[in-house]
């Protein structure tokens, strides 16, 4: 199978006034293109931070301090990837919300609260296709341009058209340039020399500085009247998010594009940060419990919704929660963390049928089972202070088993069957 | 609104009626000795010992019908008197609220945005300058400097030559807000002359001023980025200058907006410290003058003005609260 994405060996800290936080502890997962992959466990074990530092938004004052996080977006780099741990942060905002999108926990605080729906779901637009937008209003202006009678507004619009074409002109170029730089840089990837480190950072740097917008347009859209140009340009986009809301099932989508995320309910506000988070048919789509905090039949939509999704739009979808059930309804593959740590990975069917790990054993007999006559087992003990996580696997202090090496070193994670990994000394 | 308001003038009569009559009597005496039976009938005439609501009556009909009695130390009715300060004040706090604000959102903006940075601690030390200097002190140092050493910015509120122009019959005063009227007047030299006297009290109230909007600035500017939006926002692509102007800022404002309408009417109460120094004829002045020299009906009139001022402010804060806020255009 093609992979997608894969981490290898992350560590993500957070240097807090009481001490550095080690909030991930070397997490290697791989999500092959086309698969639902989950990512279980328990809260503050680094579900969220992980998949923030896959798209490198991992806020203050946390760092990915070490590992390797590799992109297998474009054929060429189907080989090897691409780390975007060496890339600059303009790279990652193309990749961000264009390639790789998130949907988020609470759906109601996602949002802007003084901002317009259409306004947020056309910034995705605005930010990722700007160069079809463009065209098409071009496309548009010309044909009134051509049937047009009026003799002033004519001019008006072949005087749009012009700014609008240098607008295009501008980012045609910057586009190029933006290929040229990442073309290089791809092949400086994995050089050591002083030199090509020297290339690749200058490189960055270049990339970071270049300008999207030209900056005669720029100086005209500060011009009293003359900037409402731009007008025509936002009408093009509205016609695409309407589409896009009326797709995701949102009821009088005409409507809701002049509303503020307060005036929706807690499923519609879900819907709009899926919307944004579509609106550039993404390659990932990262769900980070995008349904923890609706009512029951509304989870269900919404789950439906990705499902849906899943089938038409989206190659793969990354589905955090802590929810077995979900996990087992909706995913392929899985990852059970624990305190940082990535214990277990596993076909979703091999996981329920096979559990290896104890942390998963533990979490399974804690679900409750239709047929079970038994009381819901816990696991005792509580999960760890990540400033001073103890030592070798995580899981010692609260594992029936552990042995005197298990505080030692980390365990590895070895394949244990085909597909199945895990890092656990019981399986060494 | 009106409520606010009526509640303003019971407090104004409330003060008014703290001082006893006799004093009070002494408003309307021209002579310098008299007995005490002349200030008896003086009482009695003007009714100063009636019962409170009588007089509370009394004292608003005449307020409504614009009457606010006589100030001494304007040497003129209280109407007249506020009609030459107050321009005055008006230009300078006209000049300076907008840059005040300006210059405290730009810093404090640069304060979240580089938080802990050398750019965070260098808007911290301009905070603390503004907020620890004593008015008068800051006022002279610039006096000082400015006038003293460098002969630019001389105090006042225009020069001499500008005074004979400003007080001859062709120059038409329209606004009585100086800068404005040259222009109307099309006197251009008058026009700098007006603003070549307003640039140092401006700085002044810059400096001390800024700093409470720059504080607050910064840490609501802080607060707003660290809130999920933003998450969303970066998740989608934006890029920083987006994520600062677009996401954050907005909802930065909000506080400050409230601050901003109290700053701005606190101002038109008048600068006495800042008046003073620059030697501006502003409201301020004046009644450090009144109180000084027991001026009753010019400070009750300028209570009762700050008090509407605030009031009005309240309004306007609400009504541009909900251009920016969403939330509570609806409600
Ligand atoms: N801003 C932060 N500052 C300090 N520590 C943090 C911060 N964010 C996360 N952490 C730490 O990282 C750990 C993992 O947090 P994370 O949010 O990834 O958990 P989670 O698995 O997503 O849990 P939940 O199910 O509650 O969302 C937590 O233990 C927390 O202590
Ligand atoms: S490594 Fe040791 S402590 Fe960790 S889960 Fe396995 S047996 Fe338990
Ligand atoms: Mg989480």
């Amino acid at each position: 199978m093609q992979k997608l994405i894969e981490t290898r060996d992350i560590y993500t800290d957070f240097f807090t006034f009481e001490g550095v936080v080690k909030a991930l502890n070397g997490v290697s997962i791989i999500v092959n293109q086309g698969e639902t992959y989950g990512l279980v466990g328990e809260s503050g074990c680094g579900k969220s931070v992980t998949v923030r530092s896959i798209m490198r938004i991992v806020q203050s004052p946390g760092r990915i301090v070490d590992g390797k996080i590799l992109l297998f977006l474009s054929l060429e780099d189907k080989e090897q990837g691409i780390d975007i741990l060496k890339r600059s942060e303009a790279y990652m905002e193309s990749i961000r919300g264009n390639d790789i999108s998130m949907i988020f926990q609470e759906a109601s605080t996602s949002l802007n609260p003084v901002l317009s729906i259409g306004y947020q779901v056309a910034e995705s637009f605005l930010l990722h296709r700007l160069d079809e937008m463009l065209k098409e209003t071009i496309d548009t202006l010309k044909g009134e341009i051509e049937s047009g009678k009026f003799f002033i507004a004519g001019w008006w619009k072949k005087f749009q058209e012009f700014l609008f074409k240098a607008e295009l002109d501008g980012l045609e170029k910057y586009t190029e340039m933006v290929a040229g730089i990442d073309k290089r840089l791809y092949e400086l990837e994995d050089a050591a020399d002083k030199a090509s480190i020297d290339e690749r950072n200058h490189l960055n740097r270049k990339r970071d500085r270049l300008r999207k917008t030209v900056p005669v347009v720029q100086f005209v859209r500060h011009l009293p009247f003359i900037k409402h140009y731009g007008k025509k340009l936002h009408k093009t986009i509205r016609i695409h998010v309407v589409d896009l809301l009326k797709e995701l099932g949102v009821a009088n989508p005409h409507n809701v594009v002049d509303m503020y995320p307060h005036e929706l309910s807690g499923g519609m506000q879900q819907r709009i940060v899926i919307a944004i988070a579509l609106a550039c048919h993404p390659k990932l789509l990262i769900a980070d419990e995008p349904t923890s905090n609706l009512d029951v039949t509304i989870q269900a939509q919404i789950i439906d919704l990705i499902k849906i999704l899943k089938n038409t739009s989206i190659a793969s979808v990354l589905f955090i929660t802590h929810d077995l059930g979900l996990v087992a309804e909706m995913c392929d593959r899985v990852t059970v963390m624990y305190a940082g740590d990535a214990c277990e990975t596993a076909a979703v069917k091999d996981l329920f049928k096979e559990p290896l790990h104890p942390y998963t054993k533990g979490l399974l007999r804690s679900v409750p089972k239709l047929k079970a006559q038994k009381e819901l087992e816990s696991i005792p003990g509580t999960v760890p202070n990540l400033i001073h996580p103890p030592s070798g696997c995580r899981f010692h202090p609260r594992c029936p088993h552990a042995k005197d090496i298990c505080s030692g070193d980390k365990p590895p994670l070895i394949e244990y069957s085909e597909g199945h990994f895990i890092a656990c000394y019981l399986y060494i | 609104m009106v409520v606010v308001l009526f509640g303003v003038s019971l407090f104004v009569f409330a003060i008014m009626m703290i001082i006893p009559p006799g004093r009070r009597a002494a408003i309307y005496v021209t002579q310098e000795k008299i007995t005490p039976d002349q200030m008896n009938a003086m009482i009695k005439k003007y009714g100063l010992d009636d019962p409170a609501p009588v007089q509370y009556v009394r004292w608003l009909k005449q307020i409504l019908s614009g009457n606010f009695g006589y100030s001494v130390t304007a040497s003129a009715p209280v109407i007249e008197g506020f009609k030459t300060y107050f321009p005055i004040t008006l230009e300078l706090v006209l000049y300076a609220t907008p840059l005040i604000i300006l210059v405290g959102i730009w810093l404090g903006t640069i304060g979240a945005v580089h938080k802990d940075k050398p750019l965070d601690h260098a808007t911290r030390v301009f905070a603390i300058i503004g907020y620890s200097l004593p008015t008068f002190w800051l006022g002279l140092i610039l006096l000082m400097i400015f006038y003293g050493y460098l002969g630019i910015f001389p105090p006042g509120y225009l020069s001499n030559k500008g005074k004979d122009i400003l007080f001859s019959p062709a120059f038409k005063r329209y606004t009585y807000i100086l800068t404005v009227d040259a222009v109307l007047n099309w006197r251009w030299n008058i026009f700098w002359d007006a603003l070549y006297h307003l640039a140092l009290p401006t700085i002044n109230l810059i400096l001390l001023n800024s700093a409470l909007i720059l504080r607050l600035m910064r840490s609501s500017m802080l607060e707003a980025l660290g809130q999920d939006y933003i998450r969303t926002a970066l998740a989608k692509g934006a890029d920083k200058r987006t994520i600062y102007n677009i996401h954050a800022r907005r909802n930065a404002m909000i506080p400050v907006i409230t601050i901003s309408g109290i700053l701005f009417a606190g101002l038109l109460g008048g600068m006495v410290i800042t008046e003073t120094i620059f030697a501006r004829d502003g409201i301020g002045l004046w009644m450090a003058r009144a109180a000084l020299q027991m001026d009753v009906p010019a400070i009750m009139f300028n209570v009762l003005f700050l008090g509407t001022v605030f009031v009005v402010f309240n309004l306007i804060v609400d009504v541009v609260y909900a251009y920016i806020d969403p939330r509570i255009r609806l409600a």
